[in-house]
């Protein structure tokens, strides 16, 4: 059998905040297959974006293990976390999270320069990312001259360009209108159909029925799973 | 990739505008300072050097009192010193106080016994002839600008000093200050006799302000030396000391250079004020790209590239200040150069020298104390973790 793609072994996370003990996560076990499709629901403070950051390696757990293709990753260094970051993992925000002063094509150009992709191809492997994405026209743009919904589609052909594993969102549809919104899910219904593997967190019961299962999160502990 | 996160420093650094340009200004006043004081103190090293060559000449030996004190009298035979092999021509500079009358004043002046072996240093000695002429024989005086309206004396009228009579053959050419070879006296307020006659009315143990030697062309310094040296010690003249061209020429320029490194410090301060601008600004950089470094990390950066990142930025803005504080710098030491010849009115130009290794160094020194003052910044922003800096508003 081979092993999952990512592998929570009885994770927990708890933030300090001045004296107090404040628990995000309580014992999480969850095993993400290659072609899933995860919605992690729940209200805010359920721990749903702590999840996601210890999915996608921009956090480590307080106790328990990460296991990334049957592989313990919770004591790997910084750097080599970086790495498989960049080469395994994609990540959408609710905020797009663009860089201001570059445009468009240098953003999604990003994660291909820390992999060291020489300059001719990142660009071209960029270009087709966005033309894929339809923003063909917007090259050379720049966050603040796109509209919500292109912004969310640079930060998916960003996340997109290394081909990851992994492709995770935090409330993608967050700040975003309805129409937009549906757009922006049937972007994830179709990359999951070619088989990538989506996580995403959301209190958005329309973006949760995109998934092929949902997870509810209830004080740091999965209480449901509905497939 | 370097290459990249260059070019992502300096989009950065241009993003910022305004604010960039100050912290350039910070380090470029600096640098400005640093190399006007030096290639000004270079330049003046330069102009000095020719200088004391020109009026010493290479092939010269001085003998003086100790410290180059020239109002302090040693005693010595010229003729012996000019009977040493290697020694072309050799003066002895004697000058004695007397009682002089002449037709329209009188008093104590300085009377200096001219040799006629100084017709070689007339003009490092400042004993131009303005009016009439030279001395040619006994009995005739040369008087300066001062002492002749003192006197009332005008060429050829008589004066006497100390009871002998003399005539007025020449009047010397006005001086703005004394020259190095009459150590440092105006010849304004003397009058210049013969040698000769000197040692009859002051006669005795022959004492004098200083000598200077010149030496043939092939002839060893050193054993020069050693040989003037041995006839001080013979004569009981402890108290001499030998300087030649190479001791000046040393001596003065390390006064400079202490100068010059003294300024240069003081200077060298300014630039570490531009550093703490730096700093300043890449700390203020890294809160607010604090998200941003979240972001970076997100998609694959290392620590080490977001130390770069910070890094180039603070370096580039030290290179930028130190270039630019280089023309500026280089622009104020001709202006200050143009300003003082013109105020003083130096004899002789002198020009600001922009050495190669100043060039070099201050835009090295400029992009160190920029890297240096981005290193605690840029360790700040490479040690945030992911998570935290994604969740910064």
């Amino acid at each position: 059998m081979t092993p999952a793609l990512v592998e929570l072994e009885n994770v927990s996370k708890i933030y300090r905040l001045g004296e107090v003990d404040v628990p995000a996560l309580q014992g999480v076990d969850l095993s993400v297959q290659a072609g899933d499709f995860l919605a992690l629901m729940g209200p805010s403070g359920s721990g749903k974006s702590t999840l996601l950051h210890i999915l996608g390696l921009l956090d480590r757990p307080t106790a328990g293990r990460v296991l990334w293709e049957g592989e313990d990753v919770t004591r790997l260094n910084g750097a080599k976390l970086a790495e498989l970051r960049g080469r395994r993992i994609g990540f959408v925000f609710q905020m797009f999270n663009l860089v201001h002063n570059l445009t468009a094509l240098e953003n999604v150009e990003l994660p291909l320069i820390f992999l060291g992709v020489p300059a001719r191809e990142r660009r071209k492997r960029a270009e087709e990312m966005l033309v894929r994405l339809g923003l063909g026209d917007r090259l050379r743009h720049r966050p603040s001259q796109l509209s919500g919904g292109q912004q969310q589609r640079v930060a998916l052909a960003r996340a997109l360009v290394t081909d990851p594993a992994l492709l995770i969102a935090d409330e993608p549809t967050g700040n975003l209108d309805t129409a937009t919104g549906r757009e922006i899910l049937n972007l994830f219904r179709e990359l999951n159909a070619q088989g990538r593997t989506v996580v995403l967190a959301t209190h958005d019961p329309e973006a949760a029925g995109v998934a092929k299962i949902r997870l509810r999160l209830r004080d740091g502990q999965i209480v449901e799973v509905e497939k | 990739m370097i290459r990249d996160l260059f070019r992502l420093s300096f989009r950065n650094i241009r993003h910022r505008g305004l604010r960039s340009w100050l912290t350039v200004i910070g380090i470029l006043i600096g640098t400005a300072a640093v190399v006007a004081l030096i290639s000004v103190g270079q330049g003046l090293q330069r102009a000095i050097a020719t200088q004391v060559e020109r009026i010493v000449g290479y092939n010269t030996i001085l003998v003086t009192s100790r410290g180059l004190n020239l109002g302090q009298r040693i005693r010595l035979d010229i003729e012996a010193i000019r009977a040493i092999p290697g020694v072309r021509s050799a003066i002895a500079v004697r000058m004695e106080t007397a009682y002089v009358e002449g037709p329209g004043g009188k008093g104590f002046l300085g009377v200096l016994g001219y040799d006629p072996a100084m017709q070689e240093f007339v003009a490092e000695m400042n004993l131009t002839v303005a009016a009439g002429r030279e001395l040619s024989g006994k009995g005739e005086a040369l008087l300066g600008g001062r002492t002749a309206r003192a006197l009332g004396a005008q060429v050829g009228e008589r004066i006497s000093v100390e009871g002998r009579t003399f005539e007025v053959v020449g009047i010397l050419q006005a001086q703005r200050a004394g020259g190095f070879a009459t150590g440092g006296l105006n010849l304004n307020d003397v009058l210049v006799i013969p040698l000769s006659e000197l040692r009859e009315l002051f006669p005795g143990p022959e004492l004098v302000q200083y000598a200077v030697i010149r030496l043939a062309d092939n002839a060893d310094i050193a054993s020069v030396r050693d040989a003037v040296r041995s006839h001080l010690n013979k004569v009981g003249e402890r108290n001499a000391q030998i300087t030649d061209f190479e001791d000046l020429t040393r001596n003065i320029q390390s006064v400079i250079r202490g100068v010059q490194a003294f300024l240069a410090g003081i200077a060298g301060i300014a630039l570490l004020v531009g550093g703490v601008g730096v700093m300043n600004t890449m700390y203020t950089a890294v809160l607010e790209r604090t998200r941003e470094i979240g972001i970076l990390k997100a998609v694959g950066a290392k620590d080490s590239h977001v130390l770069l990142l910070f890094l180039f930025e603070s370096g580039l803005m030290g290179l930028g200040g130190g270039a630019l504080g280089l023309v500026v710098g280089f622009g104020v030491a001709w202006i200050a150069v143009a300003i003082v010849s013109r105020v003083f009115q130096a004899q002789g130009s002198f020009s600001p020298v922009l050495s190669f290794g100043l060039v070099v160094g201050s835009l090295f020194f400029s992009f160190l104390v920029g890297a240096v003052a981005g290193i605690f910044p840029a360790v700040r922003a490479a040690r945030l973790p992911p998570v935290d800096a994604l969740r910064y508003e």
